[in-house]
């Protein structure tokens, strides 16, 4: 059995349980999403009308859209792989049954972190395609954003991973959760463009993973240009979060 | 026979040891101190068709040793060859003659009977149809037919149990590995147990125990190691461990106040005596 075969294995398994529930499933993994879209974007949105954004003149909702986009990414990709990996790890042992068949530990981590991408990328693409019918989305440019959406998943899959090995308890999860990831959906770019951050805030903002996630992906599905820096930020989180999040389960597991 | 054989291990042609563990030591390093040697130096070899009992009290190191057969746990130090595989160095090949029963519930709650077992064969590389086969013989060998679609989780705490030894042998491997299998079993579960083991050494199977119960392990095992502190004290077929260490004299024994009875040494007066002289040894 090839590594890759052992991978698809443990991902299949995940996919088996999302299937058993997938009415379910799919109105957790939509509901949110279609919420803040309703919310903010004909909501607020309709309020606030047209401003301008890197030169071009577009509404709040096709900003709100294109936000809602990365937060989604952020959410169900931190979420299902912090509660969703501590519980497999801790509570199902299911990395220990597996481990000691001929796929590996770190096969399973692979895993585990792939499956967490899907689930994100899968809510994204939903927000993609609410976005492409309202017209609110260059359709091309969101097609194009997909590849970029699932890396992105996997960066904050990362740091669900991360912080699910570094838990004791199930209830330490919501310390990075209040302390980390819900001021990034709050200052990184979701709701209004970061230059209206005070200047003392804005290089910290950019400094943050949310961010850049929010800059590309408008810029593919606006047409704007994004941050140079931008994909290169993320491509250093990206490998630094997976790195520390396999590591630290490693650590936590194999004595 | 061959037949027969096959329904629960595999592989019966290779010739030499199917564990040999060779100087085995398992080190954690703790901030501030010393290592913590959880294992020292444990060697043992065990053949085809054996049934091998790691017994010890909590802390023995038998789950650690256990760990680092399986290549869950690296090895400080030592050698382990699992039908002449090397576990640390090609632990995908070596597991595929492994089958383990965990002393933990490592059941997949989010399936039934049936489905995760056939889902644990594919994780072996056995293909849907063959996985299913295998699952309903070994689910109605274990007496669990009439849960066979049923979730896991609504198991009671025996059939559970069951299940995760069926689970074991679904790619009817050459080493079975039982962790405190029939902890928490009744009387009748823990007998189907025994009945699976048996049939499975006639197959050619080989079976590492490790368990509290001295009644089992006396029943179950060819040979026993005590283990202590990650030492192995003594090693040797059940009754050999008894003669030496309990004499052959009956024991007169207070079973209750003013109630006394004589009773044959067994096992437990063994596993009393040599723990309890280490835990003397080390309080003067």
């Amino acid at each position: 059995m090839s590594q890759l075969r052992g991978i698809y294995c443990v991902w299949r398994r995940y996919f088996a349980v999302y299937q058993k529930s997938i009415g379910f499933g799919l109105i957790t993994t939509f509901a949110e999403p279609l919420l803040y879209l309703l919310s903010f974007g004909f909501g607020l949105g309709s309020m606030i009308g047209d401003f301008e954004y890197h030169g071009l003149h577009i509404t709040y909702r096709q900003f709100i859209f294109a936000g809602v986009a990365a937060q989604t990414v952020l959410f169900q990709g931190f979420f299902e792989a912090a509660y969703g990996g501590f519980v497999r790890m801790y509570y199902q042992r299911i990395f220990h049954a597996i481990a000691v068949t001929p796929i590996t530990l770190s096969e399973i981590l692979w895993a585990e972190l792939l499956w967490d991408a899907s689930r994100a990328s899968t809510a994204v693409f939903a927000v993609f395609i609410i976005g492409c019918i309202s017209g609110d989305f260059h359709v091309l440019g969101a097609v194009c954003a997909l590849p970029v959406v699932f890396l992105c998943a996997l960066l904050f899959a990362g740091l669900g991973l991360l912080t699910a090995a570094r838990s004791r308890t199930i209830d330490e999860i919501s310390y990075p959760q209040f302390l980390f990831v819900f001021p990034m959906f709050l200052f990184c770019g979701v709701f209004f463009p970061i230059t209206q951050l005070p200047e003392a805030m804005r290089g910290f903002a950019w400094f943050l993973p949310l961010t850049s996630v929010t800059d590309i992906l408008r810029a593919f599905t606006l047409g704007v240009p994004c941050f140079i820096l931008s994909p290169f930020i993320i491509l250093c989180w990206l490998v630094g979060l997976v790195y520390c999040a396999r590591r630290a389960m490693f650590k936590r597991l194999v004595k | 026979m061959q037949a027969a054989m096959n329904e629960l291990v595999s592989d019966v042609s290779f010739d030499g040891p199917t564990l040999a563990v060779e100087e085995l030591s398992k080190c954690y390093e703790v901030p501030g101190q010393e290592p913590f040697c959880a294992v020292r130096s444990l060697s043992m070899n065990i053949g085809r068709g054996e049934c091998f009992g790691l017994l010890g009290p909590n802390g023995a190191g038998k789950s650690t040793s256990m760990n680092c057969i399986t290549g869950f746990y690296p090895a400080t130090n030592g050698k382990i060859l699992i039908m002449g595989i090397d576990v640390q160095k090609d632990p995908r090949r070596a597991r595929l003659h492994l089958g383990v029963c965990a002393q933990e519930d490592t059941l997949d709650t989010d399936f039934t009977v049936l489905y995760q077992m056939v889902l644990y064969g594919g994780y072996f590389g056995i293909p849907l149809e063959e996985s299913e086969r295998r699952a309903k013989e070994l689910i109605e060998k274990f007496g669990l037919t009439e849960k066979v679609n049923e979730p896991a989780e609504t198991l009671s705490g025996g059939m559970r149990r069951r299940l995760q030894v069926a689970r074991a042998l679904i790619s009817r491997p050459a080493l079975l590995i039982l962790d405190e299998p029939t902890t928490g079993l009744d009387p009748e579960a823990r007998r189907v147990v025994w009945d699976v083991v048996g049939e499975f050494r006639k197959a050619g199977g080989t079976v590492l125990l490790s368990t509290h119960y001295m009644e089992e392990a006396q029943r179950l095992c060819d040979r026993v190691a005590i283990l202590y502190r990650g030492n192995m004290l003594d090693c040797a077929p059940p009754m050999d461990l008894i003669d030496k260490h309990a004499g052959t004299e009956y024991i007169n024994e207070e079973i209750r106040p003013g109630v006394f009875w004589k009773r044959p040494p067994n096992l437990e007066d063994v596993y009393l005596k040599l723990t309890g002289t280490q835990l003397e040894s080390e309080a003067q």
